[in-house]
């Protein structure tokens, strides 16, 4: 749900001086040198779709903790039996798939707008998402919000307003790629409508057009960077220049589509070449989606800072593999596979 | 059905005020609203490592969660396992012996057995008696046999040398074969499987095994030829084998 691949370039937004437009092209494939000592949060990112080389990759890139949020498929559902066992390997198998690499996985459960439209089917999964969003680790209702802006769509997202607020989780909310700007607008008066503070709710896919309104009603503004149909971190850096760091987030989004799970470590060393203080950099690439998300109860940094703690039953039978962050690696350079 | 009568000494040992008071008002509860107590534990109660004793090696919310589930009806208990998460698979595996009806979940447990999640495997796994006590054979030797595959520690496992047969001491040689082929090994104690089962082809494997550069190896051999000789004899012996070995190095 979170693009349209049309493979149209961004528009021209590159407001950097020459010098650092071509040092940003020189550093290509070793960017890394710009970020040691980095530690990044992703707090949007579908990894059920992604392979162990990405999340080996976001482990060398330092990303240590991340947040899948319930989405589309791609394939659409047909009984609330996909929805429960997606739900479940979000909390379940996914969770322990990155463990198995150091990196902490979060999620936030929610009904999302596309499928919102298959009414019978939508209200099953809101009998089944009190359950879900109880569980541990579980940091929020997401994603939800608009698609098509459809009656039904507005339905479950109020709906699901309603079961964040009684258990007082955060809200991420995914905003519409076509007529966005009203989208998001609209988004964002449903929740104040709601009584939901702004400061619990996190708008994403935020663009120019969109930032400035977000964050003078005082939510939460995420920006995915998503080759070809959402933000560019290019362009990112300039809003971050504008606007500074307060409230503002950056993700990946990477999913089933054409995406880039190191969107966050790219864009934190394009930052750096462009003199973005380093504060501002882990406000944005860490900090401030960790701060909005602990808001439920669920995160504590301690957790993952210095790599994960080792289960009790693995270090009761001490010879597990699954020690965190001491997960056999392969030489992907080895022509020999042993 | 095994007695919770520990569980909930347990937990009156070690559970806060404000803890026992908020289980106290969950066990007021049945059905649904209970299965969601179950959820909510980490909430309200510690990770509190239990160091010695029955529990050694769990944690408070695990033994809450336990008490919770022996209190709940079949189907909410099923619910539960269809959406659990990591920690509550590996409470409700471990409440498995202290069901009212523990039969009745042996598809659960099984289940336990062909997870790919450690924890989970181990929770079945590991000082766990519902293996032992409702598990078939063909169950039981699945179960072994993996612990080895993925080389676990199979001392862990309650019933290990009660529960041995020939059908698992032949499996042990095969896949002992296999190894070799490949250039690995197998865990030096696992050889502790075989001695009531001895035939040619274990026989030959022994000969071999007495043969190897590894010492753990060669003691591995030793004692079982001395089980052979003089059964009974070597309870206890097979301790020194029980340290994590590393696989690759033959």
């Amino acid at each position: 749900m979170c693009q349209e691949h049309k493979p149209i370039g961004n528009p021209s937004h590159f407001e950097g001086t020459e010098q650092e437009k071509s040092t940003a092209h020189a550093v290509d494939g070793t960017f890394a040198q710009y970020t040691q000592g980095m530690k990044f949060f992703d707090p949007h990112v579908h990894m059920t779709s992604r392979t162990t080389d990405d999340y080996q990759a976001l482990a060398d890139a330092g990303v240590v903790a991340l947040i899948e949020p319930a989405f589309w498929l791609g394939q659409p559902r047909t009984g609330l039996s996909s929805f429960k066992d997606y739900f479940a390997s979000l909390v379940g198998w996914e969770r322990f798939r990155s463990s198995q690499f150091g990196i902490k996985h979060y999620c936030t459960i929610g009904l999302n707008s596309r499928e919102a439209n298959h009414e019978a089917l939508a209200e099953q999964v809101m009998e089944i998402l009190p359950l879900f969003l109880q569980k541990e680790g579980v940091v929020g209702v997401g994603e939800i919000g608009f698609d098509d802006q459809t009656a039904a769509e507005e339905k479950y997202y109020r709906a699901q307003l309603e079961l964040a607020k009684e258990m007082n989780l955060p809200v991420q909310v995914h905003t519409p790629h076509r007529d966005k700007k009203k989208g998001t607008e609209r988004s964002m008066a449903i929740a104040l409508e709601h009584g939901i503070a702004p400061n619990m709710v996190i708008i994403d896919h935020n663009n120019e057009e969109t930032v400035k309104s977000v964050l003078d009603q005082g939510f939460y503004a995420a920006f995915t960077i998503y080759p070809f149909t959402k933000m560019g971190n290019e362009r990112m850096v300039e809003i971050v220049k504008q606007y500074g760091p307060e409230r503002i987030m950056v993700n990946s989004a990477a999913d089933w589509g054409i995406s880039d799970p190191l969107a966050i470590p790219k864009t934190a060393a394009l930052m750096k070449i462009k003199e973005v203080p380093d504060e501002h950099i882990r406000l944005v690439t860490y900090q401030n989606a960790l701060d909005a998300f602990a808001q439920s109860g669920q995160i504590q940094e301690s957790d993952f800072i210095n790599g994960l703690e080792i289960d009790q039953t693995q270090k009761f039978n001490g010879n597990t593999i699954l020690r965190g962050g001491q997960a056999p690696r392969i030489n992907k350079d080895s022509l020999i596979i042993r | 059905m095994k007695t919770n009568i520990n569980i909930i000494e347990t937990i009156a040992a070690l559970a806060s005020e404000a803890e026992s008071n908020w289980l106290v008002e969950q066990k007021t509860l049945t059905g649904k609203a209970l299965a969601l107590s179950f959820v909510k534990v980490p909430r309200f109660i510690s990770k509190i490592n239990i160091e010695s004793g029955e529990f050694s090696g769990w944690t408070l919310d695990q033994l809450v969660r336990v008490d919770i589930v022996t209190q709940l009806d079949e189907a909410n208990v099923t619910a539960l396992f269809e959406t659990a998460e990591m920690q509550e698979a590996v409470a409700l595996t471990r409440s498995l012996p202290y069901l009212p009806n523990p039969s009745s979940f042996l598809l659960r447990a099984t289940d336990a057995v062909r997870s790919n999640m450690g924890p989970v495997f181990d929770a079945i796994a590991f000082g766990n008696t519902y293996p032992k006590d409702y598990f078939n054979e063909a169950a039981w030797n699945q179960l072994v046999l993996k612990c080895i595959f993925n080389d676990k520690a199979i001392h862990q496992i309650i019933g290990l040398d009660e529960r041995a047969n020939q059908a698992l001491a032949d499996t042990l040689s095969d896949f002992a074969h296999e190894r070799w082929s490949a250039g690995r090994r197998v865990p030096s104690q696992v050889w502790r499987l075989v001695p009531r089962f001895i035939n040619e082809s274990l026989r030959s494997d022994i000969e071999k095994l007495a043969l190897s550069k590894n010492p753990r190896d060669v003691v591995a051999a030793s004692l079982v030829k001395q089980e052979v000789q003089n059964p009974g004899s070597t309870h206890g012996l097979w301790q020194e084998l029980e340290e994590p070995e590393p696989i690759y190095i033959v």
